[in-house]
């Protein structure tokens, strides 16, 4: 939804840049971290090179380091060179002309005084209008303080603008610490200000899995229990842990990609039909999906749910080490690189169709994808096929190559009545002149219109954990079962999770 | 070479795909994609060539079937030839190459004006049609009569109009009445796009209340030719804020074009400065002056480095803001490709045409009986 500032410029209407985003400040806590050099402003400046940035906006950045103003743009612009060396000084200079940087402690009241001052004075000289977005890029376990400071601040309030919150991942470390920083979020923010950032929702595909089940006639009526064998999501990553160890160790990979990013596509992709595209209309039906997980038991925690963890191995002909071995890592460490858990549905549309999701690092390659594995037809008439009858798969590709595939059969020619499974393929990249969007561009530009469509709601949130908790707390509390690590760097993960798959024309898909 | 034919021109197209299959990969990896169908007519021999060249470029941007109408070089060539040619687009996965197609219909000009029903006839179904008229507008042909009244979206380029105030005076005046159900689109549209965002950026937010109390715009443009597209860019300006334009009607754009704003007169002038003949048109700067109760100028000029412009504000004579944005020149092939990605009608464009219609003097529609005379 546009907004009402820039309603008022009748030169933007019906201009083909689209959405503009208002005039606001944008306040960075953990600034001088990663994802703001290397997600954040890279996504600013491509909204500026759209001019969807607003003229009047400024960034300020906030962490512990003490450095000035000029030292905070010349880190920002070596990152930012590393992925556009085509910008010029000029052009530099004019994108962080309005960035500014307050150095300080999450927990010293004196800096959010400062802010506070400052944002003032920015509205004041660069028409920014007292809108205001603060995004937590900072560690969870300040996230509270920071917080609440906001609030006693007086920078929650919306008296003149907007005033809105982004939390990045991980949104609580389980369902306990999930629930009290919703409290805390919720004593000095209203739900409408309160953006849970999930960046896999910032992707083109995952988006376009609503277009494609809600603007087409044809998906709808097949999409069901009686149509569908099962559904596998997949997200694989070649990487090992890197620098991240210290997170990894305490997170692993349930935490880190199953209770948000796995978990949403699987939203996506079982919800009920919103009756409005509206953000709150669609994060009811994901909530509804979210709590029709049937509640894993003392069975299927351990039949339902397989860990791995990758040892030493071989990726693109190199060898790598195994986990244990990265830096950072308990040498005897039980942390799952590698989960592939089956879930099903309690709703009339899912009743027992699994959906299957697995996700691991140190995989053969990175990808993400979802696949719809329709029922095998009644091989009645072509019962002497030489290679037999595939099913109808249609396959969500994420990343990379985003894109849709269809997998049919068709006759082979010739004098034989033969089948053969082809694929009919829809490419993003082939079909739109224009590439995808990078996630955060999406967000931040959703965030600064007020769009919460793509963010996750805090009972969703809470929801997610739920359904989780058995498995971890499982997990957390017992051994792993037999060898571990359990399967090698570059294979496609731990032979037990075979056992889920339970039919024998059932395999996991080699992505 | 096989007659022209739809039958044989797809036959011929299925050939050159299984010959590209097995030559090239020794896989059958070859996936033929349109998105859209472009069908494009050069009124000459040479201009032939160009065009080929620009919907060469155009294909990695939307796969498709491209239709190539061109007059034959001279007259002892047969009535009609075709020749059929396919692009694959370079990906990263040789397996999965992105193929499309092109046609080139070679033909005497008496055979061109009838020759819509055969370029019907070769275009791929259920996928968007446009028709690109690649020069002048012409007075009299039956050939664009039937493209322009039965495809769903029309492209002229008025830069390569020959008069070109009495040509887009036409349009202005006849089109939606002779064609009530075809999308004309202007490629001289798409290149002030830039300039409209640009423009229209420097009125955001608490910055749209100066909109009301603009005085002055001038537009600066290479000169040797005629400004259409500061002309387009000044009717758009004075569309979307209301504004009515005074007669009396004009055909000598060296003078101001006056409008009746909010605030009372509105003047925007039209001014050349020497530029480089490949430049003559382009718009160089946009200022635009207000008198309300804090006077400001807002600008967007080229900067000294051709690949940025520069766009600041001043209010009471001080500096409000300024920033730099990236500025790439576009060709044809980039314009058209920006031009195709939205298939709907526009209606600021028909808005700023209808604009242009009260600017101009009435076109002489006598000239068009003469045509078909």
């Amino acid at each position: 939804m546009p907004s009402p500032t820039l309603l008022e410029n009748p030169l933007r209407q019906g201009l083909s840049s689209g959405r503009v985003a208002p005039p606001c400040s944008l306040v960075i806590y953990g600034a001088s971290g990663d994802l703001t050099a290397r997600k954040l402003v890279p996504a600013l400046f491509e909204l500026y090179e759209k001019h969807l940035l607003p003229v009047s906006f400024n960034l300020i950045g906030i962490s512990r380091s003490v450095i000035s103003d000029g030292d905070f743009r010349a880190k920002l612009k070596e990152a930012l060179v590393k992925s556009k060396p085509q910008i010029t000084d000029a052009i530099w200079e004019s994108f962080s002309q309005h960035f500014h940087y307050l150095a300080g402690g999450y927990d010293d009241f004196k800096v959010y005084q400062a802010l506070s001052a400052k944002l003032d004075e920015l509205d004041e000289k660069n028409g920014t209008i007292g809108n205001r977005i603060f995004y937590l890029s900072t560690p969870p376990n300040v996230f509270e303080v920071i917080i609440s400071n906001l609030g006693a601040a007086g920078l929650a309030r919306e008296d003149k603008g907007f005033s809105r919150i982004v939390i990045e991942k991980p949104f609580g470390h389980d369902l306990a610490s999930a629930k009290e920083l919703n409290v805390k979020v919720r004593e000095v923010f209203k739900e409408h200000q309160i953006y849970r950032i999930d960046h896999y929702l910032g992707k083109e595909t995952v988006q376009n899995f609503l277009v494609m089940r809600f603007a087409n006639s044809i998906f709808e009526p097949i999409w069901d229990r009686r149509h569908v064998d099962h559904i596998q999501i997949t997200a694989s990553e070649d990487l090992g842990v890197g620098t991240r160890a210290g997170y990894y160790e305490s997170s692993g990979i349930l935490r880190d990609m199953f209770q948000n990013h796995l978990f949403q596509v699987m939203c996506l992709i079982a919800m009920e039909p919103p009756v409005i595209f509206e953000a709150d209309a669609i994060r009811d039906e994901k909530l509804k999906i979210l709590q029709a997980i049937r509640p894993f038991d003392e069975t299927t925690v351990r039949t339902h749910a397989i860990r791995g963890q990758y040892g030493p191995g071989f990726l693109a002909g190199e060898k790598v080490p195994g986990y244990r071995q990265e830096e950072g890592v308990a040498p005897e460490s039980t942390t799952p690189t590698y989960a592939a858990i089956k879930i099903f549905l309690d709703t009339w549309r899912w009743h027992g169709v699994p959906f299957l999701l697995r996700s691991g690092k140190r995989l053969p390659k990175r990808t993400t994808e979802a696949a719809i594995q329709f029922k095998e037809p009644p091989n009645l008439l072509f019962k002497n096929n030489m290679n037999g009858l595939s099913p109808n798969v249609l396959i969500i590709r994420i990343q990379p190559d985003e894109g849709i595939t269809l997998k049919f059969e068709t006759k082979v020619p010739g004098m034989s009545m033969e089948a053969r499974t082809v694929n009919m393929d829809f490419r993003y990249g082939t079909s739109f002149a224009e590439g995808t969007s990078e996630a955060y561009e999406r967000l931040l530009l959703d965030c600064m219109l007020g769009d919460a469509t793509l963010f996750i709601r805090g009972d969703e949130a809470e929801a997610a954990w739920a359904a989780l908790m058995p498995v971890l707390n499982h997990w957390e509390t017992t051994k792993p079962e037999g060898k571990f690590p359990n399967y090698e760097a570059g294979s496609w993960g731990p032979a037990e999770a075979d056992s889920l798959l339970e039919r024998p024309w059932r395999h996991w898909r080699k992505v | 070479m096989n007659a022209p034919s739809a039958q044989n021109i797809e036959r011929d197209l299925t050939g050159l795909w299984l010959e590209k299959g097995d030559t090239q990969t020794q896989l059958s990896g070859i996936k033929r994609i349109y998105t859209t169908n472009l069908v494009a007519y050069a009124s000459d021999h040479e201009d032939g060539y160009r065009v080929e060249g620009i919907l060469g470029d155009m294909m990695q941007y939307h796969p498709g079937r491209y239709i190539l109408v061109r007059p034959a070089a001279d007259t002892t060539e047969a009535p009609l030839r075709y020749y059929v040619s396919g692009r694959c687009l370079s990906w990263a996965d040789p397996e999965k190459r992105v193929c499309c197609d092109m046609v080139k219909l070679v033909a005497q000009k008496e055979v061109i004006e009838n020759l819509y029903g055969f370029a019907f006839s070769i275009l791929v179904p259920d996928v968007p049609v446009e028709f690109w008229w690649t020069g002048d507008l012409p007075y009299y042909s039956p050939f664009f009569e039937n493209m322009a009244s039965q495809l769903s979206r029309v492209w002229v380029d008025s830069s390569k109009f020959k008069d070109p105030i009495q040509s887009v005076a036409r349009l202005a005046a006849f089109w939606n009445k002779r064609y009530p159900k075809t999308n004309l689109a202007d490629m001289n549209w798409i290149r002030i796009q830039r300039w409209q965002a640009l423009v229209a950026e420097l009125f955001d937010g608490d910055w749209s209340k100066y909109l009301k109390d603009i005085k002055q715009v001038t537009i600066e443009y290479g000169e040797g030719s005629t400004p259409l597209r500061s002309l387009y860019l000044a009717a758009w300006l004075g569309a979307q804020l209301g504004w009515r334009h005074h007669q009396p009607r004009m055909n000598d754009l060296s003078k101001p074009i006056m409008f009746e704003g909010p605030k009372g007169p509105v003047e925007v002038l039209l001014k050349p400065i020497p530029a480089p003949d490949e430049r003559a048109d382009r718009i160089f700067a946009v200022g635009i002056v207000t008198e309300g109760e804090q006077p400001a100028i807002f600008t967007v000029a080229r900067d000294e480095d051709p690949h940025q412009v520069i766009v600041r504000s001043e209010i009471n004579h001080e500096l409000a803001f300024s920033r730099v944005v990236t500025f790439e020149h576009l060709h044809s092939d980039d314009v058209l490709a920006i031009g195709l990605k939205h298939f709907e009608a526009d209606p600021v464009w028909k808005k700023t045409l209808q604009m242009v219609g009260t600017i101009l003097v009435h076109p002489d529609m006598s000239l068009e009986d003469k045509g078909k005379a």
